[in-house]
């Protein structure tokens, strides 16, 4: 049809297709509809000028600025299209790009590492249907002591460098005397006052000694106890107990050793390691387990009947085993954190990795 | 506790047991050991010499040379300064190479010398120079006759003394922890009594009976003290003090005991060797009445054979002769009766005293002795005899020129702990969880036959075993116990493993524990907080600071260090402890705590217990100092924490994000007369309660939020000439739990588009924003669906004493598209509104 243009729509054709083929921007397209197009445009100005034409004129005018207008019109979508096939093409390309440009910082906050290695415990333990359950940190020489087969003249309180409490300079009396607990066993005993066996819990929380602090040793630590009783339980049941749950920690199956422990409040008491999980070739000895190959994970061992007995608990009928694991040993080990001064210094530049 | 290894063998014969083979052993069935080291190493490094010759140094008259045959080569010629060098020696040569120990933990090496112009190609050893205690006098001349012990010249000493695995001996050290609750095992001879039990070998036997006495009058013996059971005191002549000999001497320097002379020898070996601590007299210092055992008088005193003064108490029990203390009983001998070099007659003392009471003297007096430590561990009275006896035969083998000129005198009202059990071989294997194929009858009782019990009616489901009385002082009395025995002789580590069976049950929900995880997961998480564990205690100088010094605390009367007795009543004071040193090192902190404090005023329970608060602890600083501008406000550390207390208290669904017109959280100030920490910033602290229907405070305190009060700020160092952008805030975790929750609930999304509209307010400066807010809610007559503060400006702008606030309003409707007309009445009526609380609506 274009051949049967009119010269001077030829032109204008030709024309706008110049300026068509030419523009790189979206504007200059629509510039170029305006100019042809819109109200006031070559189009319109084409058919405005119909009506000054003979009758016999008219009806090819009118098709010739239909047809230049159609034409345009394409001529824009194409080049329209082309553009923006053009962009994505410009889009699709690495051209400068250096993947290591640091990403943008957001700020983030971090969970304690003691919280971290808690709640994993927990779940574990959770998951085997154990209650979780938590006790005062100032406690009564009763719980700590007395009522866990440790009375007044026991030389094993030498082993707890106990932080004994006061209030209004009054020290309290024997079993009433207050004290930071030494451990987490103390639950045991309250433990006992308020449930009925069977049952399984677990405790985790911080425990105090009165020791000089340096890189391995802190007065405030961390301690997970667990207790079990029911009928039936054995000494079996205590290794399993502690080999599922290594287990689940460590993710692999780990060796452990039971040898004999001495605590009041059990009997038999034991103390149990752990393969070292950090040996390259396992009980080859390396840092983490100063060469032995082992590493001593947690005091254990069947509740002691005179224990049972003092919280009324029927030894005939029940037996229980008890675990003290160190939580914050467990954690020293799991992030390979070598001061365990950073556990409760509140530096941020040490909480923050977590 | 040290056990020499070659002592043990005195006891048993551990031919073909390595000493690592020994701890591993024991470790397993007995006790933990901590360590196994050669004893005198450097006994493996020096060789035999024989002292061929000696010949006077020509440039030193104390200097000799001697020609030393090591057996290859030829001679060496070694310059030697002992007096007692000479010619037939075999002695121990140090050659050139070798190390020895320098006496601080260290070695040196012997090199070629020339000593006084004369070439020396090694050394001759002192026993002090190879480790064997402070003997220097000369060099150390080996216990062999020359003449027959040719084969041994140029062995290492250790080989020729007899080595186990290349060392004349080894330590082996052994956890004291895991001996608490056995006395017997304070010896070596408990010890062997463990291994000849793993290894199922014989004890070698020790004497148990005195040999018979003379007829003379004994000395006296009463005992007053009800702590001292028995007492019993051998009268024994004809002793010449002196050195010990050199295997006891060794054993002794082994097991960690230093050697002083043959009588106070003897007696830290028969203590080391069967744990009966006993105490030897020079009985010429004692009086004609003998010994009396009392207790102490208030106040009274003594000198202890270390030579520092004693003062006494009620509580303690003295040895006394003629009125006179003679000894602490059971913590430490007196200075005058000591043993000297020439005692020639003493009085031995094997005694039985109560641990309580030597245990509360020793802890009084701080003077812990290896035999107060004993004692405390609840001795067996049956003992003081036989550890007699033994020290007796051990002296007459020394000194066979000594005698018992008297008859033993004894006293104190002592009883045999020695006791039945009974024991149920099924109850046994129920609890070690064995069955009778694992563990049968007869190994149960060869078991409890080789650790020394007694078994009768093992025929029968209820055995009756007799506990010697070594053991049932305290540590055997029960069947336990005797499971226990069993259980280790078996080896805990040969138990299969179970699975525990159970009934399935759900876990009962434990409420704060939960609220616990959700403030660390929203805190640590959304909100970009650093978790920290601080310590309970705080330091007196940081509650100085505070302001917190004179309230009531829990006190620990032994705190780790001077003004660390402090434990804490709330979490916040710790947290601020920590803003100076992470601002410093970071810029910013933005840190909070779970954890616990302790009211000692309000007590409850049985035994009056403290009162336990759980709570978070939030702290945000940021360095540089506060903005003074109000129009500031949202960048300040206040308000970001104001807003992270908000967003957790609704994510714990303890109140509901506000919607408009009622307000999620109710904000008050505290009023002037209401309590406030001290720390807290009077003016510029709020307290948070969640909202009723009408908008109104309801239920408990939620949180509490503060700037930090400037002077504390100050004194923290965080502020020089401006006021330092620190802020707090507490959540109660006990509140929170009393707390009605208020679940999240779904509010339909809007079906018609709202309108938006941006509304400035001239208000008094004490105007509150809320106030206002409610005048725009009010104004919407329920088409306001947001308001939100955008600028607050106070300046030229607007008159003094006023400040300007603006907001942007959606206007929204349930059940039409708002068009001009409803947003034309709204402004009406907020320009009213405005007037209502002394504002006006802003046009320009």
């Amino acid at each position: 049809m274009e051949t049967t243009l009119q010269p001077e729509l030829h032109q204008h054709l030709q024309d706008a297709k110049a300026r068509i083929d030419a523009a790189t921007a979206a504007e200059e397209l629509r510039a170029v509809e305006r100019d042809y197009i819109d109200k006031g445009g070559v189009v319109a100005g084409l058919l405005a000028a119909i009506t000054t034409l003979p009758p016999e004129q008219r009806r090819d005018a009118g098709q010739g600025a239909n047809i230049l207008k159609g034409a345009v019109l394409k001529a824009l979508g194409d080049r329209k299209a082309e553009l923006e096939a053009m962009a994505i093409d410009a889009a699709r390309s690495g051209h400068g790009f250096d993947p290591s440009l640091p990403g943008t910082s957001i700020r983030r906050g971090s969970l304690h590492p003691v919280t971290r290695v808690t709640r994993e415990l927990e779940d574990i333990f959770s998951s085997m249907g154990y209650d979780i359950l938590d006790g005062p940190e100032v406690e009564i020489d009763v719980y700590n002591f007395e009522r866990l087969n440790i009375p007044g003249d026991h030389p094993a309180r030498d082993m707890h460098d106990t932080f004994w409490c006061e209030v209004n300079g009054a020290e309290r009396d024997s079993n009433m005397g207050l004290l930071l607990r030494t451990h987490t066993s103390c639950v045991q005993v309250r433990t006992m006052e308020r449930l009925q066996p069977p049952f399984r819990v677990v405790v985790p929380g911080r425990v105090f000694r009165q020791e000089t602090v340096d890189a391995s040793h802190e007065h405030t630590f961390h301690q997970m106890e667990g207790l079990v009783v029911g009928e039936g339980l054995t000494v079996g049941h205590l290794i399993g107990t502690m080999k599922t749950f290594l287990r689940e920690v460590f993710q692999k199956e780990i060796e452990v050793r039971l040898r004999p422990g001495y605590f009041p409040f059990v009997e038999p008491g034991f103390e149990l390691d752990a393969r070292c999980p950090f040996c390259a070739t396992p009980g080859a000895g390396c840092r983490v387990c100063k060469q032995t190959g082992w590493v001593e994970l947690c005091p254990c061992g069947m509740v002691h009947p005179a224990v049972l007995q003092m919280s009324g608990i029927d030894t005939e009928k029940y037996t229980g085993f008890a675990f003290g694991l160190g939580l914050s040993r467990l954690v020293m080990l799991r992030y390979e954190i070598d001061d365990i001064r950073h556990l409760m210094g509140g530096d941020t530049r040490f909480l923050s990795q977590f | 506790m040290f056990i020499s290894y070659s002592w043990l063998n005195r006891h048993v014969d551990l031919a073909g047991v390595s000493p690592h083979d020994l701890a591993r052993d024991l470790t397993l069935q007995t006790a933990e050991v901590e360590g196994v080291e050669p004893f005198a190493p450097a006994l493996a490094d020096v060789i035999v010499g024989h002292v061929l010759s000696r010949e006077a140094h020509p440039d030193a008259d104390k200097l000799g040379i001697t020609k030393v045959n090591v057996g290859s080569g030829e001679p060496l010629q070694i310059v030697c300064g002992a007096p007692n060098v000479g010619p037939g020696q075999l002695v121990a040569v140090a050659v050139i190479g070798t190390n020895l120990p320098d006496g601080n933990g260290g070695t040196f090496k012997i090199k070629k010398s020339k000593i006084r112009g004369v070439e020396s190609m090694g050394m001759i050893c002192s026993e002090r120079e190879l480790g064997l205690g402070d003997e220097h006098d000369g060099i150390w001349v080996l216990p062999f006759a020359p003449d027959d012990n040719g084969h041994l010249i140029g062995l290492p000493v250790a080989a020729a003394l007899g080595a186990t695995e290349g060392h004349y001996d080894w330590v082996i050290e052994i956890d004291n922890k895991s001996l608490t609750h056995r006395p017997d095992l304070w010896g070596h001879r408990g010890i062997a009594g463990e291994v000849a039990a793993i290894l199922g070998r014989d004890m070698r036997p020790i004497a148990t009976e005195l040999p018979a006495h003379g007829d003379a009058q004994s000395v006296p013996v009463h005992v007053e003290s009800k702590g001292c059971s028995r007492y019993i005191g051998i009268a024994i002549d004809g002793l010449k003090n002196g050195k010990a000999p050199e295997w006891m001497r060794h054993m002794l320097l082994a097991a960690g005991q230093r050697p002083i002379n043959l009588l106070v020898d003897i007696s830290n070996f028969v203590m080391l060797d069967v744990a009966q601590p006993n105490h030897l007299f020079d009985r010429t210092e004692l009086k004609a009445d003998g010994i009396l055992v009392r207790d102490a008088r208030e106040g009274e005193t003594m000198v202890t054979l270390d030579g520092e003064k004693r003062t006494l108490s009620t509580a303690d029990m003295l040895i006394t002769s003629g009125g006179e203390a003679v000894a602490l009983a059971g913590v430490m001998g007196g200075e005058a009766s000591k043993i000297g070099e020439s005692t020639t007659q003493m009085l031995l003392e094997v005694a039985t005293f109560a641990p309580a009471q030597i245990r509360r003297t020793s802890q009084r007096l701080g003077l812990r002795t290896d035999s107060s430590g004993r004692f405390e561990k609840h001795l067996d009275p049956t003992l003081p005899m036989k550890a007699a006896a033994h020290l007796v035969s051990l002296l007459a083998e020394l000194q066979p020129g000594i005698s018992l000129p008297s008859a033993p005198s004894e006293g104190g009202a002592w009883t045999d702990p020695a006791c039945d059990v009974r024991v149920r071989p099924n109850r046994v294997r129920a609890v070690l969880g064995l069955d009778a194929e694992l563990l049968p009858n007869q190994r149960m009782e060869d078991m409890l036959t080789s650790l020394g019990f007694g078994v009768s009616g093992a025929d029968t489901e209820s055995w009756t075993v007799r506990v010697p009385s070594a053991r049932a002082t305290k540590d055997v009395g029960l069947e336990e116990d005797l499971i226990e025995e069993i259980g280790r002789s078996y080896r805990y580590d040969n138990i299969p493993e179970q699975r525990v069976l159970a009934e399935i049950a759900p876990v009962p929900r434990d409420e704060r524990r939960n609220l616990a995880r959700r403030i660390q997961d929203r805190l640590s998480g959304s909100s970009a907080f650093d978790e920290v564990m601080t310590h309970s205690f705080l330091e007196g100088n940081l509650c100085e600071k505070l302001g917190i010094a004179m309230e009531p605390t829990i006190r620990a009367i032994n705190p780790v260090a001077e003004g660390y007795e402090r434990i804490r009543r709330s979490v916040v004071p710790s947290l601020l402890g920590l803003v100076p040193n992470n601002l410093q090192l970071r810029g910013e902190a933005y840190l909070y705590e779970v954890g616990k404090g302790y009211l000692p005023e309000v007590t409850q329970g049985e035994f009056q217990e403290p009162t336990e608060i759980h709570e978070v602890g939030l702290v945000l600083a940021r360095s540089g100092s506060v903005s003074v501008s109000v129009a500031d406000f949202a960048n300040t550390s206040l308000f970001l924490l104001k807003g992270t207390v908000e967003d957790l208290l609704y994510s714990l669904e303890r109140a509901r994000p506000g919607r408009a017109g009622i307000p999620g959280l109710v904000w008050v100030k505290p009023g002037e007369g209401e309590l406030i920490p001290p720390f807290a910033h009077r003016g510029r602290c709020m307290v948070a309660f969640a909202s009723d229907a009408k908008g109104n405070a309801t239920g408990p305190e939620l949180a509490f939020v503060s700037a930090i009060e400037p002077g504390v700020g100050a004194a923290l160092g965080l502020a020089g000439d401006s006021v330092a952008d620190v802020a707090f805030a507490s959540v109660s975790i006990d509140s929170l739990l009393s707390a009605p929750e208020k679940p999240v609930l779904h509010r339909p999304i809007p079906r018609f588009p709202g309108v938006k509209v941006d509304v400035a307010f001239a208000l008094g400066e004490d105007t509150l924003a809320s106030d206002a807010e409610a005048i725009i809610v009010q104004s919407g007559k329920g088409l306001v669906a947001d308001v939100q503060l955008f600028d607050l400006y106070q300046g030229e702008k607007v008159a003094k004493g006023m400040k300007s606030m603006a907001w942007h309003v959606l206007l929204q409707s349930d059940t039409k598209t708002l068009g001009d007309k409803d947003l034309h009445k709204f402004l009406t009526r907020v320009e009213g509104g405005a007037k209502r609380i002394g504002g006006e609506l802003r046009k320009d």
